[in-house]
């Protein structure tokens, strides 16, 4: 019974499907289905398994976008209940996330922010075209665990860099963990730029992010 | 259809054997000190001198078309950078620019290329971008590159096949002067794709209905990982195809952005992309002039 209602949930997630995933998401709720649990068991296995197919090449950049405003739907729905249960989703840790300067792409850093989100981590979303000094700052009053860098252009990717020099000139890089990701993006260049890591798309900055997690 | 035949001096030309292009502009423009994250086109007016020696090095590297530096030129594009009110000046002086290296150079023989990109917005769900805010936007630029005579207008790495094919009916619709339309595929385990997932195959279809007269892959992908999408792309395609590679993935050493493919693997590789029928070449992020002197060598 529970485990068809869960892969309805995942279902919805995976399809994009928003009204459903708002359906089922209030049906949790009417029917004391525990919100953590819908969460975890339900919606985020299904961003899961669309990540799965994005890195096969059976899914692309709109579907994985769908999928992740569904799960956001249905985990905005839930929050109230978790939080009212006193019982939050175990916290991974805390995240600034942003494009960098002169970069205006959003998607693919809104979808890392937001499936970050649906695995536990709170994030904190400064938007595109963020300056390097505002990385900073942000994290430091945010008090993050990790800042995460979004570049799609080779002619700002080198703003990454920058936030790594300026958080050691101000000797504070070992507060944070870096993560790096976008189109022109590597391991390579992660470990060039002194990087903590680099992920090429949302799932993977999940396992990425949970790996340094505690 | 009479009026075609004005323009089609380069069409004309693709009948000779393979053409090649230039390679790439902003991995050079960064190179030369332009800030991360500025607007290219500024230069064009503020570092004209550097744009004119791009151009320069190119012609005399080998490359029969150039390419204006007008690659976030649109209007659209511009807006992101406050600059979209500029949107003439920036790209007349940019045509400007590739003229003044052709006269230089002694090399009327040489084609210049409009550069238009991706407006950097998407269509729903992606974004809220419409039909007629990117035609208009198009439009703007494409009226530039008319009046000021460039020899054909060069779409390049799209990634949507709809902004693609607006553009390239936008462009068709207002002038007769030759389109080209590449987009930017990446490789997985089941083909090439865009990160929208068309398929090589679908946007040569669609781009050809559109009106473009040369369609094509740019970015992304070093040479070597370019061959097989050129035979599917030649396959598929009713049009010419041009295939302009990526010196392989940018990585940093000593501070700078650096490419690693040498210009003979380059030019080797590209060999094989002109046996697997590519009817033009050239280069796209991180070629520089010696990439390109190395192809023609070659061919």
């Amino acid at each position: 019974m529970m485990n068809d209602f869960f892969g309805e949930c995942r279902e919805a997630v995976l399809k994009g499907d928003r009204a459903a995933a708002e359906m089922l998401a209030r049906r949790a709720l009417a029917e004391n289905t525990d919100p953590l649990e819908a969460i975890e068991n339900g919606y985020v296995p299904g961003l899961w398994e669309a990540g799965r197919l994005w890195d096969n090449g059976e899914l692309f950049l709109p579907e994985l976008v769908m999928a992740a405003e569904a799960m956001k739907t249905a985990a905005a729905i839930l929050q109230p209940a978790l939080s009212a249960s006193g019982r939050r989703q175990k916290t991974q840790g805390r995240v600034v996330i942003g494009t960098i300067e002169g970069d205006i792409h959003d998607i693919g850093k809104t979808l890392v922010a937001t499936i970050l989100a649906a695995n536990g981590f709170e994030t904190h979303d400064l938007g595109a075209d963020v300056p390097v000094h505002r990385f900073i700052e942000e994290a430091e009053s945010f008090k993050a665990d990790f800042i995460c860098i979004s570049a799609l252009l080779t002619t700002t990717m080198a703003g990454q860099k920058r936030v790594i020099d300026l958080l050691n000139e101000r000797s504070i890089r070992d507060k944070y963990r870096v993560l790096v990701g976008g189109a022109p993006c590597s391991d390579k260049w992660a470990a060039h730029i002194g990087a903590d890591g680099y992920a090429g798309d949302a799932i993977s900055a999940v396992k990425l992010a949970a790996s340094f997690a505690a | 259809m009479s009026e075609r035949i004005v323009f089609t001096a380069f069409l004309k030309c693709l009948e000779d054997g393979p053409i090649l292009f230039d390679g790439g502009m902003g991995s050079l423009l960064l190179a030369a000190g332009l800030e991360s994250g500025a607007a290219p086109e500024l230069w064009n007016v503020e570092r004209p001198q550097t744009i004119l020696q791009i151009h320069r090095d190119y012609l005399a590297a080998g490359a029969r078309v150039i390419t204006t530096n007008t690659f976030g030129g649109s209007p659209l594009k511009l807006a992101a950078h406050g600059l979209d009110k500029r949107c003439e000046e920036l790209n007349f002086a940019a045509v400007g620019r590739a003229m003044a290296a052709r006269l230089e150079s002694g090399k009327q023989e040489a084609f210049i290329a409009g550069d238009i990109g991706p407006c950097g917005r998407f269509f729903p769900p992606l974004g809220d971008l419409d039909d007629k805010s990117l035609s208009d936007s198009v439009q703007a630029q494409v009226e530039i590159f008319a009046a000021a005579e460039v020899d054909l207008i060069l779409i390049e790495t799209m990634v949507d096949v709809q902004e693609a094919e607006i553009t390239v009916r936008t462009a068709r619709k207002l002038t007769d002067i030759p389109v080209v339309a590449t987009m930017t595929f990446d490789r997985k385990p089941r083909g090439y794709f865009t990160i929208m997932g068309n398929t090589p195959r679908d946007a040569a279809r669609k781009l050809a209905d559109a009106g473009a007269d040369i369609i094509g892959a740019n970015c992304t992908l070093a040479p070597a990982d370019m061959v097989e999408l050129t035979g599917i792309l030649v396959a598929e395609s009713a049009v010419p195809v041009l295939i302009q590679p990526n010196a392989g993935q940018p990585e940093l050493a000593d501070g700078r952005i650096i490419y690693r493919v040498t210009p003979g693997e380059f030019a080797a590789e590209m060999r094989k992309i002109i046996i697997a029928g590519a009817a033009a070449v050239g280069g796209c992020c991180g070629t520089t002039p010696e990439h390109i002197h190395a192809v023609a060598e070659s061919m």
